[in-house]
């Protein structure tokens, strides 16, 4: 194997590794965000275990209790949480 | 490529990823509010202690330990402890003061710090405008609320606050604790919450 090829596949390798791992904790602060959003309304939930994002600032979210909600921000630049079901 | 490089190779990358992954641990705050009390008891208590001249007994009956010694370590050895000691309340006085905070600095603060998502900021800054509205209604004579009803809506919030930042963020938090009676007092009175801007 050529030895460019090498160091190619290893910084292919590494990027993809840090890309993913990135991915992840960028996604868990957001269930975090969105948990802590849901309570800071009162709303039953428990910890958000998934999200979908459906637009910009706009999430539909399952929660660990069952419940789901949509997330998002209104024009008026106020945070809304409507229940789904 | 051989076995071995590979092998480097990933130990590499698993030691990076745990350096990446560590969460910034926010250094231990020092005891905001009963730091500065600490001193002041240990300097009284040595004054008596230290001038005497002992006169062949053991009459060392302080457990005070740290206090002397610090003194002993900065004055000189002549027997004049009495002048860094009667010093030593000025210092405490401005951190306490220092600890709290007006609003404009609370808002400052919440905008930068990292505990909280973006989301949670702005859920947040929603609750904090509609509990300011309430409070302009109230003094409007717009709404049938009282101040009873508007120090619960206050707690409530201040809680709100403490919980997201408690584990993250806990100067902040205990910045909040400590200027949360000023806070308070700033907006219950009529004159000075009509020189907020926020």
């Amino acid at each position: 194997m050529n030895k460019r090829t090498v160091v190619l596949t290893q910084s292919l390798f590494l990027a993809a590794f840090f890309a993913v791992r990135s991915f992840a904790a960028d996604e868990e602060a957001l269930k975090k965000d969105l948990t802590a959003v849901i309570a800071l309304q009162g709303l039953p939930c428990g910890q958000v275990v998934a999200v979908k994002t459906e637009a910009e600032n706009d999430y539909a979210v399952s929660c660990k209790d069952e419940n789901k909600y949509r997330v998002y921000l209104n024009a008026a630049g106020r945070v809304v949480v409507e229940k789904r079901k | 490529m051989s076995a071995t490089r590979i092998c480097l190779f990933v130990t590499a990358a698993l030691g990076l990823t745990a350096c990446v992954g560590r969460r910034d641990i926010p250094p231990p705050s020092p005891p905001l509010t009963s730091a500065s009390p600490v001193p002041e008891p240990a300097a009284t208590t040595v004054a008596p202690a230290t001038p005497q001249p002992a006169p062949g007994v053991v009459p060392r009956s302080s457990v005070t330990t740290p206090a002397p010694q610090a003194a002993i370590k900065v004055a000189p050895p002549v027997v004049r402890t009495p002048v860094p000691i009667a010093r030593s309340p000025q210092p405490a006085a401005p951190p306490a003061a220092s600890l709290t905070l007006d609003l404009n600095t609370l808002k400052k603060q919440l905008k930068e710090t990292k505990a909280i998502g973006l989301f949670s900021k702005i859920a947040l800054k929603n609750q904090v405008d509609d509990l300011l509205d309430d409070f302009r209604k109230y003094y409007q004579g717009k709404v049938k609320i009282d101040m009873t009803e508007l120090r619960q809506s206050y707690n409530l919030l201040m809680m709100k606050v403490l919980s997201l930042l408690q584990d993250e963020d806990q100067k902040l938090a205990a910045a909040i604790v400590s200027s949360r009676e000023a806070i308070w007092d700033f907006l219950a009175d009529p004159k000075k919450f009509a020189t907020l801007e926020i």
